[in-house]
């Protein structure tokens, strides 16, 4: 089933705008609030074989996309194209933060973020070699979680203190004992398999204040992808994302001790909620150097994420300076007390 | 005309007066090396004289050099001691600005001491570095070296702030390449690995309530392990102390 949106006004397919938050026609401007638009308007269509062909209402040609992707545009005649099946029954998202960047300001932000690059070749900061900018709902999963930890611990406390001709090292043995009750609230972890794990992480946070309950049109004009992994294939990386939360607060309970030695950590982790959201993000792909570079882009802050090239040139510049400027001081700091250049 | 030449005398006596006064402790002819055991030929105690003098001007300081057969029959501690207190050295003053390198020739006992500026700008650590350093001459007899030595060291030495370990690797050029490279290889591969993004989430991003349910923190037992004080026995290392005419000093004493 193929969703579309047309234009009451002049029958123009529309899109998702970001900064009214709204659908818009291109041809006439026409606006329309996302809550209240008539479904009169959402043209759909079941194709015959509708598990490998959709057809696009306005021309007729198949829609070509893979396998994952629940919205995108016609190849032939650009109308934004939402897959109603990939979007619906256990594909069917809670909640979605919609774009808030839109695309020419994500070009400007990237090419800022570009000029930033301190090491970034002078060739690439300017850059005017963007091959495409795509903009995607990626498929998170966000937990709420719950874990209990219990932890037996052997600490010490060291004191020394002189009695006579003697010094006097006194080591106090503790039985330390923890039950510790701790709740995360909506922590991200990205379901698609084709994004990079670590570039998505790099992208958070994200504003969950403008999170919305799910409705087709916020996909209309963006490509979007529907998730490959269900809550409980990810539940050990959520589980393994705040273990470090999880260690840290742990050992932040048993303070004031020379040493602690875990004789046993539990930590039982459940998931209170997990909700299947999409979450806006640029994908920028640079061409530079007859190498293809990825980049991603929150699209609610417009963080830029990615490994830019790196300049030889420039990396000798700041490590030569950077070394000059220390032997320098050194220098300095040694004739000011006296020393010889030499 | 009378004016001129009263003024133009006036001017010169004080530039007469001021110069003599620049000169008084500046004292050409005072002796500075006492060699009772005749370690030195003429020629080279006027040398080591020289070298003194010249040393000495440029620090305000009087380098001394003494050589005894037997020290009086006294430890070379109360000798130099003693021998600081009867001939009242110093560049600045009677009892003044001194440093004292005494040999004894029967214990072969060696010792550098240094008084008021001396002992600021040669102290322990410093009076123990430059006795390491000419122990070797000394011991192979060669007494001329080791004195010329002293008097170069010390006066190298007191270039430096005082408290600064002058041999100390912090004031080596090796050290500083070091410091340098090592320095601008990690800020440089920080900002590399940096400029791919950071992670700017911590617990705080998701954390909604932590709380500790049960806490117990039982004392179980203690043991004591004792071990005895570490003597302070400067066994040929640093160490000055008070002469009997009131007068504190740092040194540095040794065998040769």
């Amino acid at each position: 089933m193929v969703i579309q949106y047309k234009c009451p006004n002049c029958g123009d397919d529309m899109a998702f705008d970001s900064e009214s938050g709204k659908l818009t026609c291109g041809s006439c401007g026409r606006t329309e609030s996302i809550e209240d638009f008539s479904d009169e308007y959402i043209t759909t269509r079941f194709s015959v074989d509708e598990a490998k062909e959709y057809v696009c209402n306005n021309c007729g040609a198949a829609v070509i996309t893979d396998a994952d992707t629940s919205a995108t545009s016609c190849s032939f005649c650009g109308a934004a194209v939402v897959l109603a099946d990939r979007v619906s029954g256990i594909h069917a998202p809670d909640m979605v933060i919609p774009f808030q960047i839109s695309k020419d300001e994500a070009i400007q932000a990237f090419k800022k973020w570009c000029k930033n690059g301190r090491l970034t070749p002078t060739g690439f900061m300017s850059a005017d070699r963007i091959k495409s900018m795509t903009g995607i709902y990626v498929p998170f999963w966000i937990y709420d979680l719950h874990s209990i930890a219990k932890v037996k611990a052997r600490a010490t406390r060291v004191r020394e203190y002189t009695q006579g001709n003697y010094i006097y090292t006194e080591t106090k043995y503790y039985d330390v004992h923890r039950k510790i009750d701790l709740t995360f609230n909506k922590v991200p972890v990205d379901a698609s398999e084709k994004m990079n794990d670590d570039l998505m992480d790099k992208l958070e946070p994200y504003d969950y204040g403008s999170l919305k309950d799910f409705k087709t049109p916020y996909l209309a004009g963006y490509l979007a992808e529907k998730y490959n992994y269900d809550n409980k294939e990810l539940f050990p990386r959520v589980k393994s994302k705040v273990s470090s939360y999880i260690d840290r607060y742990i050992s932040s309970t048993i303070s004031g001790y020379s040493s602690v030695r875990y004789e046993e950590k539990r930590v039982d982790t459940k998931e209170t909620k997990a909700h299947y959201v999409l979450l806006p993000v640029w994908m920028v792909y640079y061409d530079y150097d007859k190498q293809e570079h990825t980049f991603a882009m929150n699209g609610v802050n417009g963080k830029v994420v990615g490994k830019p090239p790196l300049s030889m040139a420039k990396v000798s510049a700041w490590f030569g300076s950077i070394a000059a400027a220390t032997f320098i001081a050194a220098k300095v700091l040694t004739l000011i007390v006296g020393g010889d250049i030499w | 005309m009378k004016k001129r030449i009263i003024i133009l005398t006036s001017i010169f006596s004080i530039i007469f007066i001021f110069g003599s006064f620049s000169n008084v402790y500046a004292d050409e002819t005072k002796q500075r090396v006492y060699d009772y055991a005749n370690l030195l030929t003429d020629d080279e105690i006027a040398r080591l004289e020289n070298l003194s003098l010249q040393h000495g001007k440029e620090h305000e300081m009087d380098f001394i050099i003494v050589t005894t057969q037997d020290a009086d029959g006294k430890d070379i501690k109360p000798f130099i001691e003693s021998f600081y207190d009867d001939m009242a050295f110093g560049f600045d003053k009677p009892h003044g600005n001194t440093v004292i390198l005494a040999l004894d020739m029967s214990e072969r006992d060696v010792m550098i001491a240094g008084f008021y500026k001396g002992k600021k700008y040669l102290d322990d650590q410093r009076a123990t570095l430059i006795r390491e350093k000419i122990t070797p001459s000394l011991s192979s007899g060669n007494y001329y070296d080791a004195f010329t030595q002293y008097i170069e060291l010390g006066s190298e030495y007191m270039e430096y702030m005082p408290g600064v370990n002058p041999d100390s690797f912090l004031l080596k050029t090796w050290f500083h390449l070091i410091v340098a490279i090592g320095l601008a290889g990690v800020v440089v591969g920080s900002m590399a690995y940096n400029s791919g993004g950071k992670v700017t989430v911590n617990e705080r991003t998701y954390t909604g309530n932590f709380q500790v349910l049960e806490r117990k923190d039982i004392y179980l037992t203690k043991s004591v392990t004792k071990r005895r004080k570490p003597q302070n026995n400067n066994k040929g290392g640093g160490g000055g102390g008070v002469t009997g005419g009131g007068h504190s000093y740092s040194g540095s004493r040794g065998k040769f």
